[in-house]
């Protein structure tokens, strides 16, 4: 009996094959960007395991106090001391753009506890690993730089310029784009370019030895929570999407439950159970749900696929995490992406189960009250608004209490809410809008008609015109945000690149090099850079009394960068805040204060005129605080002194010199000079244009995904409203054809539509341009600051509103010029006799 | 008031061209009325329908108060359905999002013809008094096809033209609209062309036609 009713009511369908086609494309849809995102985010955390798996968690750092380089008579007075510490050796090489890190191990001294000391563990021996001409290990998914295959690859020695590298070997658990071999094999690749780093087990030591730092385990951030926030903004944008797709759904299991709703009482009167009926549909669901899942997830995958190298590109470049390029997916990958949309599913079609177990069999032939039932259903979806009104006020409440650049769970959380408590007002503000204009256009009867009818179709346009004002809104928050950004970003840059020509050379070729500059004619200026650490004592601020920088801040260290105070880079450095105006922060840079990076102001709570307790090379001293400069895309906390205090007093190096060239100069003559005479090679010089390119390149990149997620939902709430007009165009013709008949040329019943829902789509989007800088501004002020420690400025662009405006009318003039064609090829006699439902 | 001359109409069907009407012809004077009756399928609707400039004759013309359709455009076509024909459906054909005296005056209105005066008295004769702000599902199928006709009506028109009128009531409810019916066409002196396939109906109209295989034959009583 129950294939019977699933077949039969399967069967409507057939009729309507519209309403299908909208439930399969909002599954499809919804099912695809969540898969999509979901495979990304699953790939990342595999490499990031694999990252933390080698780079273990468990093993404590060491390094000099003076801040000097670790060499290996510090690993010998150690070792000698009877401390229980290992050698490792770090290099990279860069092959055909990828670069590869290169990791040299001492396996007979690492702790357990790393690891690397798994290296043998899979049956390799520990003989051929550390003899030579030993080994390099390396991921499979690696082999691609090296353009091998699996075949290939064991035992293949690939050159390195004029050097080899040791027979490769495959391991599963290494992080892509990394190297492991024996500190022997990588001294002899690299000799004294590798950095030398000693690990212990961690908790081995319990104070660090004399004249040497310990970082600890804890201390150290895994790539998987420095990236936490970005995969949480791509998980945020899919949840949109996944939304906006149920959301299309609901509409078409609604239409297709109303338009069955006779069928059911028929089965009901001619004996079916109540039960049978509710299973029924709840099997003709799932049979929908697998289908739509099925779909999402072939399409999920192959989008996946084609953002994977941009994703990892931009991990990379902000992270430096290192993602493997080809999808890795575990088996809850794919039984949580078929749940996902099952889950989903069932929950759109909740309303019809529901309906289905309340369903009357006296209502046989009875009309249905449409009016009445979203009479009541608007005053649900006001009451469900206000609902989640008041917990966005709890949000924003909540939000305000915590600490600056905290929270962003709870900002990602108020903007849904936001965003939802608009969607869910949004019916009931149109409704009465329409009413408004009813009695507004009493004298005008076709006016009246347009808004009446209006009207009727809401409960079956409200959805997807929540969908739309969703997406809009989201839509014109994200491309405000990034569009802000990239101003901001681009203008940073300017200012920050007052130089147009940089040298990065190493500290000991730096140091004569400024000398000579200075005495050179053509040069105008030079602008030297340094970069050093330091620790974070304690800090006085203004709002508490002095406190000490907490355990974690005591252990980590704060990156210093050093500036000549020159006023061609202080006439453009931005500044956000400063504590007496910006000349006379300056002054006080030359002399005993600071400038903090807004990462380390929003992480520490400072504020200019606070003071900070900064490990120095002459013990703990004071510096004021005289300003907080914009640090745009830096991970970390800085502080930002003259060259000569961190030279001084921190312990760092000289890291490059900006030079400004007199305008007769020749620049080409002078570059050439200046590589003769200090033998650099052409990388070391690096013009200010080509710094911008790759900053600008990086920066596109690291937006391409939102940009595509974010078009991709604008798509998908496009395609919910024309599912939605196409599901109800049969209906629509019925309307018309009856204005027909009463004497209403064609002409003008064919702007009807138009008119009725390019307004409606006009005045949704005419609402989501507030809501869309309400979520601009938690973007760039709240969540950014939580996410990634700096604000951007609120920048809105009216092209962007004009397209998305367009885009939302758009949609809903195509949309409504598809039943007013058919309205124009069908014969009219045939939509009058068609039965009215 | 209604010349129908040598009006023809052919399908196109599966099973290949049909011939609906063949060169009929017919006139229908001012306060005259007339009945069309027929099997199902014979072509009554698509007579009406031709009549009220709904649909194009293949061939022949259709002349209303001297004006032929096939001259005018479909604009002044529908200027002229707007203003001077009342169409009554078995459907009934009610705009369910406007309320019951929205939906009386709704032709009126478009045609400019609205008065406040006959569209009460005709809520009143209708029996819709009190039900001016009931919607369409709210009222039962001889309340709404009552509001059909009043409807149709409001405009005071000069050729009403309906199809099927009583076909979708009971027998009791049919007699009074019918009734009702032809005292308001009475009243207001207009032309009217009903469809029907029942003779209890068409009996009390002036005169009865038929339709058979594409042919029109006037019954002698």
């Amino acid at each position: 009996m129950i294939l019977r009713v699933v077949l039969t009511l399967l069967s409507h369908y057939r009729r309507h094959p519209g309403q299908l086609a909208m439930l399969l494309v909002g599954l499809w849809v919804a099912s695809a960007l969540w898969s999509s995102v979901q495979a990304i985010n699953a790939t990342a955390k595999e490499s990031y395991a694999r990252a933390n798996a080698l780079f273990s968690l468990e093993t404590d750092q060491l390094a000099r106090s003076d801040g000097i380089a670790l060499s290996i008579d510090d690993y010998f007075l150690l070792r000698q001391a009877g401390l229980p510490v290992s050698p490792l050796l770090e290099s990279s090489l860069t092959i055909e753009n990828t670069r590869l890190t290169v990791l040299g191990i001492d396996l007979l001294t690492l702790p357990a506890s790393n690891g690397n000391s798994r290296t043998t563990a899979n049956g390799g021996s520990l003989t051929e690993f550390i003899s030579p001409p030993w080994q390099t290990q390396l991921s499979p998914d690696t082999l691609q730089v090296f353009r091998l295959d699996r075949q290939q690859a064991l035992g293949a020695t690939p050159s390195i310029g004029e050097q080899r590298l040791p027979p490769l070997t495959l391991r599963n658990d290494l992080p892509p784009n990394t190297l492991v071999m024996d500190i022997a094999a990588v001294w002899a690749l690299f000799g004294e370019q590798a950095t030398l780093s000693l690990v212990t087990a961690s908790g081995a030591l319990s104070q660090p030895p004399e004249g040497y730092r310990l970082t600890r385990a804890t201390s150290l951030a895994s790539p998987e929570q420095l990236t936490d926030s970005f995969h949480l903004n791509l998980t945020a944008l899919a949840l949109l999407s996944l939304v906006v797709g149920l959301f299309i759904v609901q509409a078409a299991l609604g239409l297709a439950m109303e338009q069955r709703m006779t069928t059911l009482r028929t089965f009901r009167a001619l004996g079916v159970p109540g039960k049978t009926i509710t299973l029924a549909i709840l099997l003709e669901l799932l049979l929908f749900g697998l289908i739509g899942a099925a779909l999402g997830l072939i399409s999920g995958l192959w989008l996946a696929g084609k953002l994977l190298p941009d994703v990892a590109s931009t991990l990379s470049s902000l992270y430096q995490a290192d993602v493997q390029r080809s999808l890795a997916l575990p088996w809850h990958y794919w039984l949580g992406s078929v749940a996902i949309t099952l889950g989903g599913l069932l929950l759109a079609g909740s309303g019809v189960l529901w309906r289905a177990t309340k369903l009357q069999v006296l209502a046989l032939g009875q009309s249905y009250a449409w009016r009445f039932s979203y009479q009541r259903q608007l005053m649900r979806m006001l009451q469900a608004g206000g609902l989640a009104g008041a917990i966005t006020l709890g949000l924003a409440t909540c939000l305000s209490l915590l600490p600056a650049g905290e929270g962003l769970v709870v900002s990602f959380s108020l903007v849904a809410a936001l965003l939802f408590t608009c969607a869910l007002c949004l019916p009931p503000a149109l409704n009465a809008l329409l009413q408004l204009l009813q009695r507004l256009l009493r004298r005008r009867p076709l006016g009246q008609w347009l808004a009446a009818d209006m009207q009727l179709q809401l409960p079956r346009l409200s959805l997807a015109m929540m969908a739309l004002l969703i997406a809009l809104a989201t839509n014109l928050g994200v491309s405000s945000m990034v569009g802000g950004f990239r101003l901001t970003f681009l203008e940073w840059l300017d200012q920050r690149l007052a130089a147009p020509l940089y040298i990065n050379a190493t500290p000991s070729t730096l140091t004569p090099l400024n000398e000579w500059l200075t005495s050179q004619p053509e040069v105008l200026e030079t602008l030297p850079t340094a970069r050093g650490n330091t620790r974070l004592l304690a800090i006085n601020s203004a709002m508490e009394n002095e406190r000490n920088a907490n355990e974690s801040a005591l252990l980590s260290s704060i990156a210093v960068f050093g500036i000549s105070t020159v006023p061609t880079l202080t006439s453009q450095w931005p500044l956000l805040e400063t504590f007496d105006g910006i000349p006379r922060a300056w002054e006080a840079l030359a002399q005993q204060s600071v400038f903090i990076n807004e990462q380390m102001a929003v992480a520490r709570a400072l504020q200019p005129g606070d003071s900070v307790l900064l490990e120095t090379l002459q013990g703990a001293v004071w510096f004021t605080v005289a300003a907080i400069y914009p640090d745009y895309g830096n991970p970390q906390q800085q502080l930002l002194v003259t060259v000569d205090t961190l030279m001084q007093r921190f312990e760092g190096e000289l890291a490059s010199t900006g030079i400004v060239l007199h305008s007769e100069a020749d620049t080409d003559a002078f570059r050439q000079a200046l590589s003769t005479e200090f033998d650099l090679s052409p990388d070391t010089l690096v013009n200010q244009q080509e710094i911008k390119e790759a900053a600008t390149q990086i920066f596109e990149r690291t937006f391409s995904i939102t940009r595509a997620l974010n078009g991709l939902t604008l798509g998908v709430a496009a395609l919910a409203l024309l599912a939605t007009l196409l599901a109800q165009a049969q209906q629509r013709q019925r309307q018309l054809a009856t204005l027909w008949a009463l004497g209403v040329p064609r002409a003008t019943l064919a702007l009807l539509p138009l008119i009725q829902l390019g307004g409606l789509a006009l005045i949704t989007g005419l609402l989501a341009i507030p809501l869309g800088i309400t979520i601009t501004w938690l973007l760039v002020a709240v969540i950014n600051v939580a996410a990634f420690g700096w604000r951007l400025p609120l920048q809105l662009f009216p092209l962007d509103i004009a397209v998305m405006l367009l885009t939302a009318f758009s949609v809903a003039l195509f949309a409504a010029a598809l039943p007013t064609l058919q309205l124009w090829r069908t014969s009219p006699r045939a939509l009058l006799n068609e039965e009215t439902q | 008031m209604l010349a129908l001359q040598q009006v023809s109409k052919t399908f196109t069907t599966p099973q290949g061209q049909l011939l609906v009407l063949n060169e009929i012809n017919l006139t229908l004077a001012r306060g005259e009325s007339l009945a069309l009756m027929g099997e199902s399928g014979s072509g009554k609707s698509t007579l009406l329908h031709i009549a009220a400039g709904l649909e194009a004759p293949d061939l022949g013309h259709v002349v209303i108060d001297e004006q032929s359709l096939s001259s005018l455009n479909e604009p002044a076509r529908a200027k002229l359905r707007r203003q001077q024909l009342g169409l009554i459906f078995q459907q009934f054909h009610l705009v369910p999002s406007l309320n019951v005296i929205d939906n009386l005056t709704l032709q009126a209105r478009l045609a400019h013809k609205e008065d406040g005066e006959w569209s009460a008295y005709l809520l009143d004769r209708l029996g819709l008094a009190g039900r001016e702000r009931h919607y369409p599902e709210q009222l039962s199928g001889g309340q709404q096809q009552r509001l059909a006709i009043g409807r149709a009506l409001a405009v005071r028109p000069s050729l009403l033209l309906a199809d099927e009128p009583t076909g979708n009531l009971d027998e009791q409810s049919a007699d009074t609209v019918l009734a009702l019916l032809l005292d308001l066409v009475k009243e207001t002196q207009c032309a009217l062309l009903m469809v029907t396939h029942s003779a209890r109906v068409a009996a009390p109209l002036d005169r009865t036609f038929h339709l058979h295989l594409g042919s029109l034959k006037e019954t002698k009583r």
